[in-house]
C-alpha cells in the first residue's frame, strides 16, 4: 500500500486520445452529455441509501436539536437551549473525559500488540501462523454484549474466575468491578474483543508489500529487525492510521460493554458513563430526545475533530519524512 | 388528530434517528398501526362477545413473570381461537424503555403488557394504556385488593388490570438461624442484632443484601418506615425525602450499612443467587412475589426457606408496604382491544388463572383467592411446607395506605444509582444521598413542566 497502482485505462468520463474523436464537435457533446447520465445511473442507487439512511437522519437529529418536548406543555423550538446546556453540562463533561482517558491509553495499548502480533505472524518465524491469526481473530467474531456478559463473569470477586484463582492462593482478588478498576476491566474486553480485527488489517497491509524490496534488503545485509523497521513499519503507515481513526471513533461510541456490566456494578458505572451510554438515558429512560440529539450531535463533532486531527498529525509527520 | 400524527412521525424519526447516529438497535415487534388516545368504542359487550364468538384472534403479550405460559396455556384451552403469543421483552426497566419505543414510534407494541405499579402513571400520563372506565369496565374495584386497585388508579382513572401484589415479606433461610441458635427477628433492632450475630460468626456473610441501583426496594423499605417522600396532584408534583419515616429508615440502613451488616451489592445477576444458595445471606426482604423467582434460580435450596412477616419499628404495631406487582394493561396501539381486554381480565378474575399463577409464585392481587381456604391452607414444600399464603395475606393486609409515584418514576429510578446509589456504596450518610437524588427529580420534573411543590 506504499503507493496506490496507477489505472491503466482511462476513467469513464475522462477525454478519449484527440485522434480517435470524430471531428464534429456537437456529436463529441451527445456523447458526453449521455456519458455523464449513465455515470449519475449507477451512483444513483448508493446515494439514495446513503442520503436516506445516512444524511437524513443526521439532519432530523440537528432539527430535533433545536426543539424541547415535556411531558406537560408539549414541544417547542428553544433555538441553541439544548446545546448551551450540553457544553454546560458536567455529566458530559465527566463522560467525555472518561472516553478521552479511555482512547490515551486503550488505543496505544490495543494496536501496539495488534502491531506486534501482525509483525510475528508475518515474519515467518511462527510455526503454524495461519493458526496464531485465526485465534486472535476470534474474539472479533464474539459479539460485544456476549464478550462483556462473559468478562463480567471472569471479573466476579466471589464467583468469577478471577475471585477463584486469587483464594486458590490465598489472596484478596482485586475488585475489579469497582470505581478503581472498571475502566481498566473495560479497556481489557475492548483490547481482547478488537485487537485481532486490528491486528487482521495491519496483517493485510504487510502481506501486499513487494518482496522485491525483501529481496533488496536482504542483498545490503539488513536483518530482520531492520527489515521491520525500515520497510514494514513505514508501509503499515496508512493502515495504522486508520486502525487509529477507527480506534477512536469505537472510543467514542463505547456502550456496549459498560452498559452491561452496569448489572453488575449500578453504582459504579453511571447513567453518564460514556456520553454514548448518558444519550441513551436521556433518551430512553427521561425521554428527552431533544436535548439527547444534541448530546448525540456534539459527542459526534467532537469523533469527527479528534479522528481529523489524528490524520492531520499523521500527514504532516508523513510529509515531514518525505522532505528529509 | 393533526397534532397527534405529528407526534408520531417525529417520534418515529427520533427512534431512527437516535438509531442510526448513535448506532444503538431500537427493539419492537409486532404490528398495529392504530393512533394512540382512543379505545376504540370497545365495550363490555365487545368483550363478553370476543369470547364468544369463534372468529380466530391473535394477540402478542409481554411479560417476564416465570412460567406464565402454564397460565395462557389454560386460556388458550378454553378459548382455542383466540391465540396468545407470549415474549419476555426484559425485565422492567428493560421492557419499559422497548415499549416507551413503541409508544412513541406508534406502532410495535404489543396487545397487552405487564406494567409494573410504579412505572404505571407513566404509561398512563402519555395515554399509552386503556383506562378501564373507558370500556366498561370501571367497576371491578370488588375484585381486587384495596392496596391493588389504589396502585392501578391515576387520577381517579384505572389504568390496568391488577395481576400481582408484593407485601413486603422477610424470606430467611431457617438452617442459618437454626445454627446460629437466634430467633427470627420481630422488630429491627432484633433485626440489627440478628445481622450482628451472623456478622461475628462469619465476616464473609452478611443478613441480607441491598442493591445500590434498585430504587424499588429502597422505596419499599422508606414505605414501610412510614415515609411518603412522593406526591402527586394533578401536575403538581413534590418530591421530599426528609419527613419522619424516611428518617427512621435512614437512621436504621446508616447502621446497617456503616457496620458491614448488609452487602451493597448488586442483585438479580449469578453472584446473587449463588449466594443464597450458598448461605452468604440469610435472608431476602422483598415482595411476595419472590417464591417463584428463589424457586427458579436456586431449586438446590428446597426446603430451607421460611417466610414471616417484616420486622417492625414498634414491637406489635404491623406496618408493611409494597415491593413492585404489576397490572395487565391494554395498550391503545393495539388493533385487537375487544380480545385483549377480554385476556386481561381473565387473566386477573378468573379463578383458576389466578390459582395458576399463584402456584407460579405469584401473590395474586384478586381477593376472591384470599379467603379461599385452599388457598390459605397451601403447604409449600419449598418453604418446609409452610402454610406461606397465610403470611402473604396478613402481610397484604396490614400494608399502609397512602403511598404515591411519581409520573416519572421510571426516569427518577434510572438515575438512583447515580445519587442514593452512590451513598450506599460509599457508606455515606443516606439522608445527603437521598437529597442528591430529590434534586435531580426536582429539577427533571421542572423541565417536563410539572410543578414542583416546595
Amino acid at each position: 500500500m506504499t503507493s496506490p497502482t496507477k489505472p491503466q485505462h482511462a476513467a469513464p468520463g475522462a477525454p478519449a486520445p484527440e485522434a480517435t474523436q470524430p471531428p464534429r464537435r456537437t456529436a463529441r457533446r451527445s456523447r458526453y452529455t449521455r456519458q455523464d447520465w449513465a455515470g449519475a445511473g449507477f451512483v444513483a442507487p448508493f446515494l439514495a441509501v446513503f442520503v436516506f439512511s445516512i444524511v437524513a437522519p443526521l439532519l432530523y437529529a440537528l432539527y430535533l436539536s433545536f426543539f424541547q418536548d415535556r411531558l406537560i406543555g408539549g414541544s417547542f423550538f428553544t433555538g441553541l437551549a439544548n446545546y448551551t446546556k450540553a457544553l454546560a453540562d458536567p455529566l458530559l463533561h465527566a463522560g467525555l473525559g472518561r472516553v478521552l482517558l479511555f482512547l490515551a491509553v486503550q488505543v496505544p495499548i490495543m494496536i501496539g500488540i495488534a502491531l506486534f502480533a501482525a509483525l510475528a505472524i508475518d515474519s515467518g518465524r511462527l510455526r503454524g501462523s495461519g493458526g496464531f491469526r485465526i485465534a486472535l481473530f476470534l474474539p472479533y467474531a464474539v459479539p460485544s454484549v456476549v464478550a462483556a456478559l462473559m468478562w463480567g463473569y471472569i471479573y466476579g470477586e466471589d464467583f468469577g474466575l478471577v475471585g477463584q484463582v486469587f483464594d486458590l492462593f490465598g489472596a484478596t482478588p482485586p475488585a475489579l468491578l469497582s470505581g478503581t478498576w472498571m475502566l481498566a476491566s473495560i479497556g481489557n474486553i475492548v483490547t481482547w474483543s478488537f485487537m485481532g480485527y486490528n491486528m487482521l488489517i495491519l496483517y493485510s497491509a504487510l502481506r501486499v508489500i513487494p518482496t522485491e524490496l525483501y529481496e533488496a534488503a536482504e542483498i545490503d545485509g539488513a536483518g530482520a529487525l531492520r527489515t521491520a523497521w525500515s520497510i514494514k513499519l513505514p508501509a503499515l503507515r496508512p493502515a495504522l492510521l486508520l486502525t487509529v481513526i477507527f480506534s477512536i471513533i469505537g472510543s467514542f461510541q463505547l456502550f456496549n460493554e459498560p452498559n452491561v456490566l452496569r448489572s453488575l456494578a449500578p453504582t459504579t458505572i453511571t447513567t453518564y458513563y460514556t456520553p454514548n451510554m448518558y444519550a441513551y438515558n436521556l433518551a430512553f429512560n427521561g425521554q428527552q430526545y431533544n436535548y439527547s440529539a444534541a448530546v448525540a450531535v456534539i459527542v459526534g463533532l467532537i469523533t469527527v475533530l479528534v479522528a481529523y486531527a489524528a490524520q492531520r498529525v499523521s500527514n504532516r509527520a508523513e510529509t515531514g519524512r518525505k522532505s528529509k | 388528530m393533526n397534532t397527534t400524527r405529528a407526534r408520531l412521525q417525529r417520534s418515529t424519526g427520533i427512534a431512527a434517528t437516535l438509531a442510526l447516529t448513535l448506532g444503538l438497535a431500537a427493539c419492537g415487534g409486532g404490528d398495529g398501526d392504530d393512533t394512540p388516545g382512543s379505545a376504540d368504542g370497545v365495550t363490555v359487550a365487545d368483550i363478553d362477545a370476543v369470547l364468544e364468538s369463534d372468529e380466530e384472534v391473535t394477540i402478542e403479550y409481554w411479560t417476564w413473570v416465570p412460567d406464565i405460559q402454564d397460565t395462557v396455556d389454560l386460556f388458550e384451552e378454553t378459548y382455542p381461537h383466540i391465540t396468545v403469543n407470549v415474549t419476555n421483552a426484559g425485565q422492567s426497566a428493560d421492557q419499559y424503555t422497548k415499549l416507551q419505543n413503541a409508544v412513541k414510534a406508534g406502532s410495535g407494541a404489543p396487545d397487552v403488557a405487564q406494567i409494573e405499579y410504579f412505572a404505571l402513571p407513566q404509561f398512563a400520563l402519555s395515554e399509552a394504556v386503556v383506562p378501564l372506565s373507558e370500556v366498561g369496565l370501571g367497576d371491578l374495584e370488588g375484585e381486587y385488593a384495596a392496596s391493588a386497585w389504589d396502585q392501578v388508579s391515576v387520577s381517579g382513572a384505572q389504568y390496568g388490570f391488577p395481576q400481582d401484589t408484593g407485601p413486603m415479606v422477610m424470606f430467611y433461610r431457617e438452617d442459618i438461624l437454626a445454627d446460629l441458635g437466634v430467633e427470627v427477628p420481630e422488630t429491627w433492632d432484633d433485626f440489627v442484632e440478628v445481622a450482628r450475630a451472623i456478622k461475628a460468626d462469619n465476616p464473609d456473610n452478611y443478613i441480607t443484601s441491598i442493591d445500590p441501583g434498585d430504587a424499588g426496594g429502597v422505596d419499599s423499605l422508606i414505605w414501610q418506615a412510614g415515609g411518603r417522600p412522593f406526591s402527586v396532584d394533578g401536575t403538581t408534583v413534590g418530591v421530599d425525602f426528609t419527613d419522619e419515616g424516611t428518617q427512621q429508615w435512614t437512621e436504621l440502613y446508616d447502621t446497617l450499612v456503616q457496620e458491614e451488616l448488609v452487602d451493597v451489592t448488586a442483585g438479580w445477576n449469578d453472584a446473587f443467587w449463588r449466594s443464597f444458595a450458598d448461605g452468604k445471606y440469610a435472608m431476602w426482604l422483598t415482595g411476595a412475589w419472590a417464591p417463584g423467582s428463589i424457586r427458579n434460580n436456586i431449586p438446590t435450596s428446597e426446603g430451607l426457606w421460611r417466610a414471616a412477616p417484616m420486622p417492625t419499628y414498634e414491637a406489635g404495631t404491623p406496618m408493611n408496604a409494597e415491593n413492585g406487582g404489576s397490572a395487565i394493561t391494554v395498550m391503545q396501539q393495539s388493533d385487537k382491544k375487544a380480545a385483549a381486554l377480554a385476556f386481561a381480565r381473565w387473566m386477573t378474575t378468573s379463578p383458576e388463572a389466578v390459582l395458576s399463577q399463584s402456584q407460579a409464585g405469584l401473590f395474586p392481587a384478586t381477593t376472591g383467592i384470599m379467603e379461599d381456604p385452599e388457598f390459605l391452607g397451601t403447604e409449600d414444600p419449598f418453604f418446609g411446607n409452610q402454610k406461606t399464603n397465610e403470611v402473604f395475606v396478613e402481610a397484604s393486609q396490614s400494608v399502609s395506605s397512602g403511598w404515591q409515584y411519581l409520573p416519572f418514576q421510571v426516569y427518577a429510578n434510572s438515575v438512583f444509582g447515580d445519587t442514593a446509589g452512590q451513598a450506599l456504596s460509599n457508606a455515606t450518610p443516606l439522608a445527603d444521598g437521598l437529597q442528591t437524588w430529590q434534586d435531580e427529580a426536582v429539577s427533571y420534573g421542572a423541565g417536563q413542566g410539572f410543578t414542583m411543590a416546595d
